[in-house]
């Protein structure tokens, strides 16, 4: 950020592979959420094998990218914008990475979905519909990272919402289910812990959303309503 | 680059450069011995000609006509009253003029045309401090042929030098110290007599050896007022054993100093008169060294403590 | 272990501190080395017990400024003061032509860039101060300066040896000494001149420590060039620039979101 840049190139260099390494990370899990979701629908265990697989290379990121802001921090005493931007990358990083961890537990229950019959993941819109947001989400948010957009990110704030209401409706019609023929229990509560996965990774969007909004206007905007960031982001 | 690579060449480069090392360190060595050596060959030359006659009777005898029997004892008390005069007004002169120069005095033209004037005074013959002080002092003063008049005027001589040596001391103070006794709230004059003038009594104290190791070979402002060659007497002593123990008779008595009677015995035609003259020149080298040394042990003592 | 009470939470947090008293404030403050103006129009505000820190690159003025509130300039010719400095509660101008510099210094003690201990005593430096002030009694003397020893943290370094000389000491020792014959005159405001600029990393720890220390009593300005110091050790920060006070504010803030983007450039190294 700013427009000046570093009077050490070597701290801008770092500042900027750490920047990259957050995106192409965040990239990575994009596609494994799609991939895990692809799993869930279709029911292909071996996408759902790579899925977990490629886990490993999500958290290999997170730990380069961690003592990539440790260095940061011990060697150049980041302040201002530079602190803000290593310690929200250092947070930004955990967010993709638990992303990722839910990616993985959807390809899991994808796996363990088409051991009780491969009939009824197909039958759940809402959750694959949700998982698009998700990713919508979360692409937002990196990008709004990319590109240092308070009001962009605002935007992925917003969205949250539209999630919780598909995990809603997907929970009502399985209890449905349920209640219908108690042999989908089984299968219908693995279903749940997907749909609530997927809840969670737009949660995950939201967390790194917040953070850009910190990282650009230096406001901590967790916990706080919406009214009161949008007010925060017109401010200047 | 390719400089670094190349090490042969460059140790003959090396060794190329350090000639001149060699060479000029010869020629330091020799530019000193010329000094030290020329001076040794005097000193030694003149303590080889009047050994025989030093003895404690040359010190404590009157001139007289016959050489055997003629001391230095007027010569030296001469010469020792004079420079404690000396030392006694220039010093505190000296002093205060340094200090105030360094301190008080605003920082205008009329501040530097004293400075100059005062660098050049150091250069200023003797003679004419002598003709100065025959006018003013002997004159005009009343003052006569005294041991007063010889020290005002060897003061008035060395003052220069002991004002010179007192600024240079005095900007030698870190700026630092000063402004750190300011700060405390300190007056100019808690400044000064606090920490100027102890911190640079150092570098006065080489300014006044300097300047008393002139007067004390001074011969000519010393003829010039008046100065007896031939004094079989001593002052009144200063201290004396009633009331009020101290006397001042003595500034205004008659003296000889010591370079006069060397002079005065050097001028005889007997060649023995030539050994009183080198004896004499021994004892006021060696008066000059005891100075000196007091001067520099007390300036080691002082600068202890001194360090930045 | 209990949650923590609301008392510990909005302590955590400096801008719910109350608000401290005003020691001193610059007000439209100018300088003028001769005819060039080295200072601009300064404003300032100096909170009473806190640590306000200014920093800056070399030549911004910041020392220049805090040498005006001792009056330090008027020891050299030349020099011209514009606007004031007010110290309170007495509310006196401190530039005015009126006030004498001396009695501005025997309210204001400053401790510079390079330790300036005197060729004297451990005991004389500290106590010079105090027989400035007219101090006699040995007695009131030795109690002063103990307490001013123990203020600065050097008193059982030094206290089986207080007639040995100030140079003997270490740098940061030295450097402490003259804190001490800062503080033995109980000073309305402690000036610090870049305190640490001539010390290694643990003598500035120490130095550091020692103003978080003293803040409790004294109130502090503090030039620093360290910027990591400023924010380690001050409660407000004015960062100035070609003689302007471009940003002052709550140091946390400022060091994590300053509002001017010069004050951005320069603390995030982008100043160039």
């Amino acid at each position: 950020m700013g427009s000046t840049e570093h009077i050490s190139k070597q701290f801008e260099a770092d500042l900027d592979t750490t920047r990259t390494r957050v995106l192409q990370m965040g990239g990575l899990v994009e596609t494994q959420i799609l991939s895990a979701i692809d799993a869930f629908a279709s029911g292909d265990a071996n996408l759902a094998d790579q899925v977990i697989e490629n886990d490993a290379r999500v958290n290999g990121y997170e730990v380069a990218i961690d003592g990539a802001c440790n260095h940061i921090v011990v060697k150049r005493q980041p302040a201002a914008s530079d602190l803000r931007l290593t310690m929200a990358i250092a947070k930004i990083v955990t967010d993709i990475e638990r992303i990722g961890d839910e990616a993985k537990k959807v390809a899991r229950m994808s796996k363990r979905l088409q051991e009780h019959g491969p009939q009824h993941a197909q039958r759940f819109p809402a959750i694959r519909h949700a998982a698009q947001i998700a990713v919508k989400m979360l692409r937002q948010a990196l990008d709004a990272f990319a590109r240092l957009d308070a009001a962009s990110a605002a935007g992925v704030l917003k969205e949250d919402h539209e999630i919780d209401d598909e995990f809603r409706a997907a929970v009502r019609q399985l209890v449905t289910y349920m209640m219908e023929d108690p042999r989908t229990i089984s299968p219908a509560l693995d279903i749940i812990w997907v749909a609530k996965a997927v809840e969670r990774m737009g949660d995950h969007a939201k967390n790194i959303a917040e953070q850009v909004i910190y990282i650009v206007k230096g406001t901590d905007v967790r916990h706080t309503s919406f009214a009161d960031i949008e007010r925060e982001i017109g401010a200047d | 680059m390719a400089y670094a690579r190349d090490l042969t060449a460059i140790r003959g480069l090396i060794a190329s450069h350090k000639r001149w090392d060699r060479v000029f360190a010869v020629c330091g060595l020799l530019a000193l011995m010329l000094g030290v050596l020329t001076f040794t060959a005097l000193f030694v030359d003149m303590a080889i000609d009047g050994f025989p006659r030093l003895s404690w009777d040359f010190l404590t005898s009157f001139p007289s006509r016959k050489p055997a029997q003629a001391g230095i004892l007027s010569a030296w008390v001469g010469t020792a009253m004079v420079m404690l005069v000396t030392a006694f007004v220039a010093v505190p002169l000296g002093v205060a003029a340094g200090v105030y120069l360094e301190e008080y005095a605003p920082k205008n033209w009329v501040t530097d045309i004293i400075e100059i004037n005062i660098t050049n005074l150091a250069g200023v013959p003797s003679i004419v401090y002598g003709l100065l002080a025959l006018g003013l002092f002997v004159y005009q003063f009343g003052l006569g042929h005294s041991v007063l008049a010889a020290g005002l005027t060897l003061a008035l001589l060395i003052l220069p030098v002991v004002i010179v040596a007192t600024r240079e001391a005095i900007r030698s103070i870190p700026q630092g110290i000063r402004e750190g006794a300011y700060a405390l709230g300190g007056t100019q004059w808690q400044v000064c007599s606090d920490h100027i003038i102890p911190y640079s009594m150092p570098g006065i104290l080489t300014g006044v050896i300097i300047g008393m190791a002139r007067a004390i070979g001074e011969t000519a402002p010393i003829i010039t007022i008046g100065a007896l060659t031939f004094i079989a007497f001593l002052p009144a002593p200063p201290v004396m054993a009633q009331a009020p123990f101290v006397n001042f008779e003595w500034l205004f008595s008659g003296f000889t100093v010591m370079p006069i009677q060397m002079f005065n015995w050097t001028s005889r035609p007997e060649a023995a008169f030539l050994q009183n003259a080198a004896a004499a020149g021994f004892v006021l080298v060696l008066m000059t060294l005891a100075m000196n040394g007091l001067a520099i042990y007390l300036r080691y003592r002082i600068r202890r403590n001194i360090k930045w | 272990m209990a949650a923590p009470s609301i008392a510990t939470v909005i302590e955590a947090r400096p801008e719910a501190r109350p608000q401290a008293a005003v020691k001193a404030a610059a007000r439209g403050l100018s300088f003028y080395y001769g005819d060039y103006r080295a200072l601009t129009n300064l404003d300032l505000v100096v909170h009473e017990n806190r640590v306000t820190a200014l920093i800056g690159p070399s030549g911004c003025g910041k020392s220049t400024f805090l040498r005006c509130f001792n009056r330090m300039h008027d020891l050299y010719p030349g020099n011209r003061y514009v606007g004031e400095i007010r110290l309170y509660p007495d509310d006196t101008n401190l530039l005015a032509a009126s006030v004498d510099p001396i009695e501005v210094r025997m309210r204001l003690s400053m401790v510079f860039q390079k330790p300036n201990p005197f060729p004297k005593s451990i005991f004389e430096n500290v106590a010079y101060g105090l027989r400035v002030r007219g101090e006699r009694s040995r007695r009131a003397l030795e109690d002063k300066v103990e307490a001013a020893l123990r203020g600065a943290a050097l008193w059982d370094e030094v206290k089986d040896r207080l007639q040995d000389l100030a140079f003997n000491l270490s740098g940061g020792q030295q450097q402490r000494l003259c804190i001490a014959r800062a503080l033995a005159t109980d000073p309305e405001l402690l000036l610090f001149d870049e305190p640490t600029s001539a010390l290694d990393p643990i003598a500035t720890a120490s130095i550091e420590e020692l103003i978080t220390e003293l803040k409790r009593h004294v109130t502090i300005l503090i030039v620093t060039h360290n910027m990591q110091q400023a924010a380690r050790v001050s409660d407000y920060t004015a960062y100035m620039y070609l003689g302007e006070l471009i940003e002052f504010g709550v140091t946390d803030e400022l060091f994590i979101k300053p509002k001017n983007k010069q004050t951005e450039d320069y603390i995030t190294g982008r100043f160039g």
